[in-house]
C-alpha cells in the first residue's frame, strides 16, 4: 500500500508548517510515497480541492484567517466525501479537537508537531483510505455486475413476443416468469407462409450476459431459418450447426419447434433435447406426442433432427413448457412434475389460450408457495378451435 | 453441493452430492476441474448423491466431457437417480456421454 502515491493538502496560515513538512518529509516525497500541496487558509484549500481531484487527505490547522479549519472540515465532504482530514491543534485544546472530530475529522495531531507521530498518523489515515478505496471499488464492481445482469434480463425480455397472433381457428398465448437471477428461457411465434405458424420454446444453459447473447443468437437463427424452411427437423439441424460453430463456452439450448397449420390442424415438430409438450384433449385427458431424435442444440455438429407429424382435433390444446414448470419446488422439496401440469388441464375446460396459460402459472405459484423460484418458468399454449363450420 | 474424490487404478471417481443449480454452477465447475489432474485417463462422476442438476450444471458436465475428450481421456457418469436420468435423456446428453447404472459398471466399462 506504501507503493501507491498519495496526495496530501497541508493547510496553515503560518509558513512554518509548510517549511517543516517539506524538510522533514522530503525522504518520503523522494521515495514517491507522498505528494504535498499547500494552502494558507480554508478558502484557498477549497479552491485547490476543487481543482485537484487527486488529493486524498487534508492536514489542517484550526485558527486561520478568512476560513478556519473547523469551517473547512464542514466544506470538504461537499467537494469529495472520500477525502479524510487530520487537524493540527494546540496541545490540550480538547474543545476544538472534539468539535473537529464531531465534524468528521479522521484524527488529530498537536503542536508542536512530532514528525514521527505525524508520519504514523498520515500512514494510518492513508491505510484507511486504501481500504476504503478497495471497498468502493468492490462496490462499483458489484454495481457493474448488477447492471450486467440487468442488461441480460432486458435482452431476455426484449426477445419475447408481446403480440399474439389472432388466427382463424386458433389462439396462441405465451408467458415467462423470470427467476431472480437472469435465466435463459424464451419462446417465439413465427408467422410462416400459407397461414402457418412456427412455435418455439427454448431453455439456454447458464445465465448472465454470455447466456443472454447465446439466447439472442439462438432466437435470431431460429427465426431466420424457420422463415425459409417449413420442416422443423431441417430447421433445428441447421440452427444446431450454426450454433455449434465457435461455441468454446460449451453453451447449449434445448428447443422444441413445431409448425402448425390452422387450416388442417396439422402439427409437424422436432425436438432439440427439450421437455416434450403435452396435448390436452377436450375431455381433459392429455398425451405426450411421439418422441423424435435430437439433442440439445450447440453441442455437436451434424446431428440429424428427425420430425414427426400429428393432427390436432378441434378443442385440442398444445402446451409447450420449460423445466421451470415441472421442476418448480415446494417447501417439502417436491417437484411440480408433469402430473400436476396435466391436472391443471384435467380440472377445467379451457376455451381461451391466455386463461389456460395463466392457469399453469397460478398452479405452479400455488404449489411453490414461499419457496424461492430457481429457474425461469415459461409456458406457451396453443388452443385449436378448428375451422368455423 | 459437495464433491468427494478418490482414485482407483488411475481412475478418478468424483462423487457429487447435493444440488447443482445456476447459483453454484461456477463453484461446481471449479471444484470438478481442479479435482481432475492431467494424468487421469478415466474420470467417473458418481451422481448417486446428486438430488438436482440444472441446465447450468449440464453445461459444466459438457465442458468437462469436451476437455477430457480433447486429450483422449474417458469420461462417464454413474448412479443417476430417476429424475436426473430423465434430464440427461430429454436433453440428449445420454447420446454423447456414457452413463452407467452403478460405479462398478462404470469401472468395468
Amino acid at each position: 500500500m506504501a507503493q501507491a502515491q498519495f496526495k496530501i493538502l497541508v493547510v496553515d496560515d503560518e509558513p512554518d508548517l509548510e517549511h517543516l513538512v517539506r524538510q522533514r518529509m522530503r525522504r518520503d516525497v523522494r521515495a514517491g510515497r507522498y505528494l504535498f500541496a499547500f494552502a494558507h487558509n480554508g478558502i484557498e484549500a477549497l479552491e485547490i480541492l476543487n481543482e485537484d481531484p487527486d488529493i486524498d487527505m487534508v492536514l489542517t490547522d484550526i485558527n486561520m484567517p478568512q476560513m478556519d479549519g473547523l469551517t473547512l472540515l464542514e466544506q470538504i465532504p461537499k467537494v469529495d466525501p472520500n477525502i479524510r482530514s487530520v487537524i493540527v491543534s494546540a496541545y490540550g485544546d480538547m474543545k476544538n479537537i472534539r468539535t473537529a472530530m464531531n465534524r468528521g475529522a479522521f484524527d488529530f495531531v498537536t503542536k508542536p508537531i512530532d514528525f514521527q507521530d505525524l508520519r504514523i498518523t498520515i500512514d494510518r489515515t492513508l491505510h484507511h483510505m486504501a481500504l476504503w478505496r478497495d471497498a468502493l471499488a468492490s462496490r462499483d464492481k458489484l454495481v457493474a455486475l448488477q447492471n450486467e445482469l440487468h442488461v441480460a434480463s432486458e435482452m431476455q425480455q426484449s426477445i419475447l413476443p408481446t403480440q399474439f397472433p389472432d388466427l382463424p381457428g386458433c389462439q396462441v398465448f405465451g408467458n415467462m416468469a423470470p427467476a431472480r437471477a437472469v435465466g435463459g428461457d424464451f419462446f417465439d411465434i413465427v408467422n410462416l407462409e400459407k397461414g402457418r405458424i412456427g412455435l418455439a420454446i427454448a431453455d439456454v444453459s447458464d445465465k448472465g450476459v454470455p447466456a443472454a447473447l447465446f439466447m439472442m443468437s439462438s432466437r435470431t437463427l431460429l427465426k431466420g431459418t424457420a422463415i425459409g424452411d417449413p420442416n422443423p427437423g431441417r430447421v433445428l439441424t441447421e440452427v444446431n450447426d450454426l450454433l455449434e460453430q465457435d461455441n468454446e463456452a460449451a453453451m447449449f439450448v434445448t428447443m422444441f419447434y413445431a409448425v402448425f397449420d390452422p387450416a388442417t390442424g396439422k402439427l409437424v415438430y422436432a425436438n432439440g433435447g427439450h421437455n416434450p409438450p403435452i396435448i390436452v384433449r377436450p375431455d381433459g385427458s392429455s398425451t405426450v406426442p411421439p418422441q423424435t431424435d435430437g439433442i440439445a442444440l450447440g453441442i455437436m455438429p451434424d446431428v440429424d433432427f428427425t420430425q414427426n407429424e400429428i393432427t390436432l382435433s378441434p378443442g385440442d390444446i398444445l402446451v409447450l413448457y420449460t423445466d421451470g414448470v415441472t421442476e418448480a419446488m415446494n417447501s417439502r422439496g417436491e417437484e411440480f412434475e408433469m402430473d400436476r401440469l396435466r391436472a391443471v388441464f384435467a380440472a377445467a375446460q379451457w376455451d381461451d389460450a391466455r386463461r389456460a396459460n395463466q392457469a399453469v402459472f397460478d398452479a405452479v405459484h400455488a404449489f411453490a408457495g414461499e419457496t424461492p423460484q430457481f429457474d425461469d418458468i415459461t409456458c406457451l399454449t396453443l388452443l385449436y378451435r378448428g375451422r368455423e363450420p | 453441493m459437495e464433491i468427494k474424490t478418490e482414485r482407483q487404478n488411475g481412475t478418478l471417481i468424483a462423487k457429487v452430492e447435493g444440488r447443482v443449480d445456476s447459483a453454484n454452477a461456477r463453484e461446481f465447475e471449479n471444484a470438478l476441474s481442479s479435482a481432475i489432474s492431467d494424468d487421469d485417463t478415466y474420470v467417473i462422476a458418481d451422481f448417486e448423491g446428486l438430488s438436482y442438476i440444472s441446465s447450468s450444471g449440464l453445461r459444466v458436465i459438457l465442458l468437462i466431457a469436451k476437455t477430457l475428450r480433447s486429450r483422449n481421456a474417458k469420461f462417464a457418469l454413474c448412479s443417476l437417480s430417476g429424475p436426473i436420468g430423465e434430464v440427461f435423456k430429454i436433453s440428449g446428453f445420454d447420446k454423447i456421454i456414457s452413463i452407467y447404472g452403478s460405479q462398478a459398471e462404470a469401472l468395468a466399462g
